[in-house]
């Protein structure tokens, strides 16, 4: 019994780096329309920029988190409005091939910077964590799960109680009604993107002290991103909390799996997304678009 | 003009390797003796069955798949596996490629076409993704099923001039995929691809049985995937979930297609034939060396990359409706062209 | 511009193409070529091998060269960058051959690209020499042209199943993690054989996805049974993985020890303090003391890599047995006294030879079965070879305290 209660503790607190990873990509999809290959990237990115900071000038990791989430933002800010701006009326797929362009560009400037070595962010208090009994919750995945309802939170109240939020509610409903009320398409594109991206280094921020990183180390996370927007449902950023946790519990328990059953880890979520797409699309908690 | 330049250049490509090789080697002509040019154009034969196939389901119905790779893996390991371990003569073993992903895609299709746009493109990448990992991991009776992890080998094929032979056996894919998209693209079928692609709605209002259509179509992308993927698995003699299921060929089908012009019968090709070339010629496998000055030896692979992914931005923004358009007649590469595709797909 | 005007365009590529044949190389260099993942996921991996090759590479070119019947000949070693991707390292395999008239070849990193290379030198009939490729797999396909210098997958971690059996008192059950690649499954594989020959009991062995970076299940299990030894067999993303969830959730052991991963300085740098008393199986290490019969001693080959890559630390074995393959080339080729392929061929086959990487021949399915395995422990940060006692050069730090406890 004490063994199924840390299992889905450990699931949870999975979860928690994932659901991170989920709200920012959600979020550019549900609202955007856009299917960012890129995501992968940009979390990579956070990851480093908190490595840095904690290598060189010896910040706690979780201090740097707000340092990737400007960072990030910048950048997504940038990105949008100079060149994935340039291809919104276009098919879909298009932004699948730029944003894929993107990413190699990206993951290739970092292992130009950076160099392919491994590296990690291990604080003095990693590995240190409450127990009771043999029940053990590690300090670190905690926090990093509190950090990531709280990133939740934070996007939820900027979508529904600021100004600009509104507007990309607006957008998400009927772009060229926004439009014609007066919003700021490029900006409003922009500023999501932006958000997305925010959200995408706090993520990175948090990964960076869980593994290893090195440049191609975000690929995983673009494809996991998709499970767990997928299981949750577009829409709401409640619902990719939802699917972060599920996700995380459903690796931890595939992966309990006896003997060679954690192989298929992977095969189960994929093939978990599929049968959620094709029984139920709106996922567990989101509205049909 | 440009018809009669392809033609010189398609003749010059297939009957050249005919000429007699040791002559040719002796003779140092280039091209025609050339081991690494049949393995390059092999290649490119390959992804222009890929690309053509994708165009099938992606750019004639309108469904974009994510995850045709799969049926690339599928065929490879049809055929792999009846060759390793049933010990069939690889010609008898071929045909069974098409047949068995054609049949994968008919199952899979069924659930999978019943969802749109962005939905369809995910659910298809989970399904290539999910059937990458099982290959590798299904054990049966305490031994893997397909080869596992070790993969499968296969035992290399006894013939002469057998760089010469997987070229023509791949040239005869290609064409076949490419006279498959001429035809469909001239007949019944393939109009009501076209109306589900424009208007699904109307399209079975006007009596287009789209379920039938949809999955016919999808089986037939995969049927002529999973051929490529059958010769490859031959002739590379070595077969495993990464080399058979790279996640990234569903990228680079897709993107030839779209380069070269979606919904064309030679399109898809043309965006092969080049996408190939480039990536051949950054990786450094084309004989041609070229110098670029400031940057270090180590840091050339990595420039190269970072041009890639480039002018993959670059073309996406700027030629949206692929490099045939300038083919035909139709547009002119000038910076009006680039000014105007830019101002109808931005914000 | 015009149609016409890229109808030129066109043509002129191809006239291009057709003379540029590539560079014929000169009648007394030899031609060495050498695909890897310079970028992509094998990148750090491949770099080092390549740091292996260019340090032979500086020796012999500052000696004139290799001697083939008393002509010295300079050498030239041709890189390209595969990506990672193995479909890619055999095209560049054939432009080595084919293009770059490369004499020999040098082998990728990793096993799918060496399976995938060795298929090319077979057919073309070129000797390719390889030391980053461990999977046995590779070598039952019967083929005559390649080597491996390294011992072979299945002996990665009975090192330390040997050095266990030493230990008192004695460890005598095992929690087997690892991951699903080919080459990680066979040293798995090896030690559920291996370790009842020694008195030893496997009591779990879960196998895991390859790269995955959350483990926390698989060390959950490993410590619902209690084991006194915990092993992973995988590579450096997986160990830290390990290694930091075993400190989360409390596993504690008498020995852990990874196949990949703890021989690499970015192990250390990744975990700090939390990477001491891990032990790893290793194809050499700094501390070893072989008598060469040729080219540098041990410690002039330390010298030589903090030299010329200064502030990475000390050699990885990956930079060794990469320098070791080129030495067993070096050799066959003088033995031969000839570039003939096959008689070169004959000669790798016919090798025996103790260099600072250790013995050097081939079994009759190519690979390098005859040079064992060394086992490390980090201790206070810093390597230590503890196993086999006449290369050790500390004791093992046993049994590893419990995590509250350091």
């Amino acid at each position: 019994m004490a063994d199924f209660v840390q299992l889905v503790i450990l699931g949870l607190l999975a979860g928690g780096v994932y659901v991170a990873v989920g709200v920012g990509f959600g979020l550019v999809w549900g609202v955007l329309n856009i299917v960012n290959l890129a995501h992968g990237a940009l979390v990579i990115i956070g990851s480093y920029i908190t490595w840095q900071l904690f290598t060189t000038l010896h910040l706690d990791p979780f201090l740097t988190l707000p340092v990737d989430a400007v960072a990030l933002f910048v950048l997504g800010y940038a990105l949008q409005r100079g060149v994935i701006n340039r291809i919104i009326r276009a098919p879909l797929l298009f932004t699948f091939l730029l944003t894929f362009g993107l990413n190699l560009v990206a993951i290739n400037v970092l292992l130009f910077i950076f160099g392919s070595d491994f590296r990690s962010v291990t604080p003095a208090y990693s590995g240190q964590g409450l127990e009771f009994g043999s029940v053990v919750i590690p300090y670190v995945p905690l926090i990093s799960l509190g950090v990531a309802i709280l990133l939740s939170a934070a996007l939820a109240f900027i979508l529904n109680r600021t100004r600009i939020g509104l507007a990309i509610n607006a957008i998400a409903a009927d772009r060229d009604a926004a439009q014609l009320v007066g919003i700021d398409l490029r900006h409003a594109y922009a500023v999501t993107f932006g958000l997305g991206a925010a959200c995408a280094g706090v993520a990175g921020g948090l990964i960076a002290m869980s593994q290893a990183i090195t440049p191609t180390a975000g690929e995983p996370y673009t494809l996991q991103a998709f499970v767990v927007v997928i299981l949750g449902g577009l829409g709401r950023v409640s619902a990719t909390v939802v699917g972060g946790l599920a996700f995380g519990l459903v690796e931890v328990f595939a992966q309990s799996i006896p003997g060679s059953g954690s192989v298929f880890a992977n095969a189960i979520a994929f093939g978990l997304m599929v049968l959620v797409l094709v029984t139920r699309p709106q996922g567990l908690l989101g509205r049909l678009r | 003009m440009f018809l009669i330049l392809g033609a010189i250049l398609a003749a010059y490509a297939l009957l050249a390797p005919l000429t007699s090789l040791d002559a040719a080697q002796s003779a140092n002509v280039p091209l025609l003796a050339d081991r690494l040019w049949f393995r390059i154009a092999t290649i490119i034969a390959m992804f222009i069955v890929m690309a053509t196939a994708w165009n099938i389901i992606g750019g004639i119905t309108g469904y974009a798949a994510f995850g045709n790779v799969a049926f690339f893996g599928i065929g490879a390991y049809t055929t792999g596996m009846l060759i390793a371990k049933a010990k069939w003569p690889f010609l008898v073993a071929l045909p069974f490629a098409p047949l068995v992903s054609a049949g994968f895609a008919a199952l899979v299709g069924l659930p999978l076409l019943r969802l749109r746009g962005h939905y369809f493109a995910v659910a298809s990448l989970g399904v290539g993704v999910a059937v990458g990992e099982l290959v590798q991991n299904i054990d049966y009776g305490g031994q893997p099923l397909f080869g596992g992890a070790s993969g499968l080998f296969l035992p290399i094929y006894a013939i002469d001039n057998r760089g010469l032979f997987f070229f023509y056996l791949m040239v005869a894919a290609a064409t076949i995929a490419i006279a498959v998209t001429w035809w469909v693209l001239r007949s019944r079928f393939g109009y009501g691809l076209i109306a589900i692609r424009e208007n699904e709605e109307a399209a079975a209002v006007l009596g287009v049985n789209t379920t039938v259509y949809k999955v016919a179509a999808f089986a037939l992308s995969a049927a002529l995937t999973g051929l490529a993927g059958g010769i490859f698995s031959q002739w590379n003699v070595f077969i495993n979930q990464d080399n058979t299921f790279p996640i990234d060929y569903n990228v680079q089908m897709i993107l030839m297609a779209l380069l070269g012009g979606t919904g064309t019968v030679f399109g898809p090709a043309v965006g092969a034939v080049l996408l190939q070339l480039l990536i051949q010629f950054l990786g450094g496998s084309l004989p041609i060396s070229f110098d670029i000055p400031f940057v270090s030896a180590d840091a050339r692979p990595i420039l190269a990359q970072v041009i890639l992914g480039l002018l993959l931005v670059g073309v996406v923004i700027f030629v949206p409706r692929g490099v045939i358009d300038f083919f035909g007649g139709r547009s002119r590469l000038s910076l009006s062209y680039l000014r105007r595709s830019l101002r109808e797909t931005s914000l | 511009m015009t149609v016409r005007k890229l109808a030129l365009l066109a043509a002129a590529a191809v006239a291009a193409v057709a003379c540029g044949s590539g560079t014929s190389t000169g009648q007394t260099t030899i031609t060495l070529g050498a695909p890897l993942g310079l970028t992509g996921s094998l990148t750090k991996e491949s770099t080092l091998t390549q740091q292996g090759y260019n340090l032979w590479l500086d020796w012999i070119n500052a000696s004139g060269g290799i001697v083939v019947n008393g002509v010295k000949h300079p050498v030239v070693i041709k890189y390209y960058d595969d990506t990672s991707n193995a479909n890619q390292s055999a095209v560049l395999m054939q432009k080595l051959i084919t293009e770059d008239k490369a004499q020999f070849l040098l082998g990728p990193y990793g096993s799918a690209a060496t399976a995938t290379d060795a298929a090319i030198a077979e057919q073309n009939q070129i000797p390719m020499v390889e030391a980053n490729g461990a999977a046995q797999s590779i070598f039952n396909q019967g083929y005559k042209y390649t080597f491996g210098v390294l011992s072979p997958a299945n002996k990665y971690l009975e090192g330390v199943i040997d050095m266990a059996a030493t230990l008192s008192p004695k460890p005598t059950t095992i929690a087997m993690l690892s991951a699903d690649d080919n080459f990680s499954i066979e040293v798995a594989d090896a030690i559920n054989s291996y370790a009842p020959t020694k008195g030893m009991r496997v009591v779990l062995y879960k196998k895991y996805k390859n790269g995955a970076t959350n483990l926390s299940a698989e060390v959950q299990a490993a410590k619902a049974v209690n084991a006194d030894i915990v092993l992973n067999s995988g590579h450096l993303q997986e160990a830290i993985a390990i290694n930091k969830a075993a400190k989360e959730q409390k596993l504690n052991a008498k020995i852990f020890a990874y196949s990949v991963g703890p021989s690499t300085p970015d192990f250390i740098a990744a975990l700090g303090n939390d990477a001491n008393y891990v032990y790893d199986g290793s194809q050499w290490t700094p501390q070893v003391k072989y008598t060469p019969a040729f080219y540098l001693t041990v410690s002039d080959y330390v010298a030589a890599y903090k030299a010329k890559y200064p502030g990475l630390g000390d050699p990885d074995y990956h930079v060794a047995e990469s320098t070791a393959a080129c030495l067993a080339l070096q050799r066959a080729i003088e033995n031969a006294g000839s570039l003939d392929p096959k008689k070169v061929r004959d000669a790798l086959a016919a090798l025996d030879v103790t260099v600072f990487f250790g013995q050097i021949k081939f079994d009759s399915r190519g690979i390098n079965i005859y040079k064992p395995m060394v086992v490390e422990q980090i201790q206070a940060g810093v390597h230590h070879t503890v196993f086999p006692a006449d290369v050790a050069d500390a004791q093992a730090k046993y049994p590893t305290p419990a995590w509250d406890q350091r």
